[in-house]
């Protein structure tokens, strides 16, 4: 899969590799320190968020929170 | 506004369907997502949160264009949790671009299935919403269509990517298998020759012992 940076496509599938293998071998088996990758997850981070700030794209807009806040739009109540 | 919703059973386990998701795409039974970003992630009490970026390509017709832009990448923010204790995965999007127009709220759930804990039971929910274009309703109504339409797609998607997991899982069985079986002959090899070796002691030390025998009778004679 590609990333929005061209620069970081090599650096995203090292993590994405790193990612796969942690998620189904340590995390779904209940060992959810996940320092085994973060290396990798840094180098790749720095990548998009440089790649982001080129492009325009707003890192604020992408982190606001989805889960669990009233901002999300809730269906409307059934009367 | 509109909403939509679905359910979908996988014939696999929940481990399966949550590592499959992780790794959709690229996919070609939905190769309008282009690429996807994790901008955020960490394990808080055991839970992994997830923030992602995810861009796709759109094309729209003609006359929609003129009335939404002519953007062609789109983006969208999606944030998960994966639970692996209470075996539950939750993904949530929402629409980046078209903002002022368009909202599209995506929910994804998978949970083990109710009724048969071995599979896994898929929750779909979008809501969309658009306001200030004419035609809002008409608009809502395609792409509530395109959504319904798209959610086939992602299934046949995570189908394909199961199936490519599972075989990767055969392969691994299978170079293991070929790892024991070439460790058995290895050791069928080390015993053969360890056997050959002892004959080829207990030969030559029954021979040195004949030959001391030989040379204690010889000197038997000699002392004569």
């Amino acid at each position: 899969m590609d990333s929005i940076g061209a620069a970081c496509h090599e650096l995203k599938k090292q993590y994405d590799d790193c990612f796969n293998l942690w998620f189904s071998e340590h995390f779904l088996r209940g060992r959810t320190n996940d320092s085994m990758c973060a290396s990798l997850f840094k180098t790749y981070q720095d990548c998009v968020k440089k790649a982001m700030k080129e492009q325009n794209l707003d890192l604020d807009e992408v982190k606001k929170d989805l889960l669990g806040t009233s901002q999300e739009k809730k269906p409307p109540q059934k009367s | 506004m509109k909403i939509w919703t679905s359910e979908h059973t996988f014939n696999h386990p929940w481990e399966t369907v949550a590592t499959a998701a992780w790794r959709k795409y690229p996919n070609p039974h939905n190769p309008a997502v282009i690429g996807t970003d994790v901008v955020e992630r960490k394990v808080v009490d055991g839970v992994l949160h997830t923030q992602r970026l995810v861009s796709s390509i759109w094309y729209f017709p003609k006359w929609a264009q003129a009335l939404i832009g002519s953007a062609k990448v789109c983006y969208a923010a999606e944030h998960s949790e994966v639970n692996p204790s209470a075996r539950h995965m939750i993904l949530k999007t929402i629409n980046l671009t078209f903002c002022r127009h368009i909202a599209v709220n995506e929910t994804l759930k998978y949970t083990p299935h109710p009724s048969d804990p071995s599979k896994t039971l898929l929750t779909q929910e979008a809501v969309v919403t658009v306001q200030g274009v004419p035609l809002t309703n008409y608009m809502e109504d395609i792409l509530t269509n395109k959504i319904s339409n798209n959610a086939g797609k992602g299934r046949q998607a995570m189908e394909y990517v199961i199936t490519k997991i599972n075989d990767e899982v055969k392969d691994l069985s299978r170079s293991t298998d070929e790892i024991l079986l070439n460790t058995k002959k290895s050791f069928d090899d080390l015993t053969t020759s360890a056997k050959k070796s002892m004959d080829d002691i207990s030969q030559k030390a029954k021979k040195s012992l004949d030959d001391i025998q030989h040379i204690k009778i010889n000197g038997n004679f000699s002392e004569c």
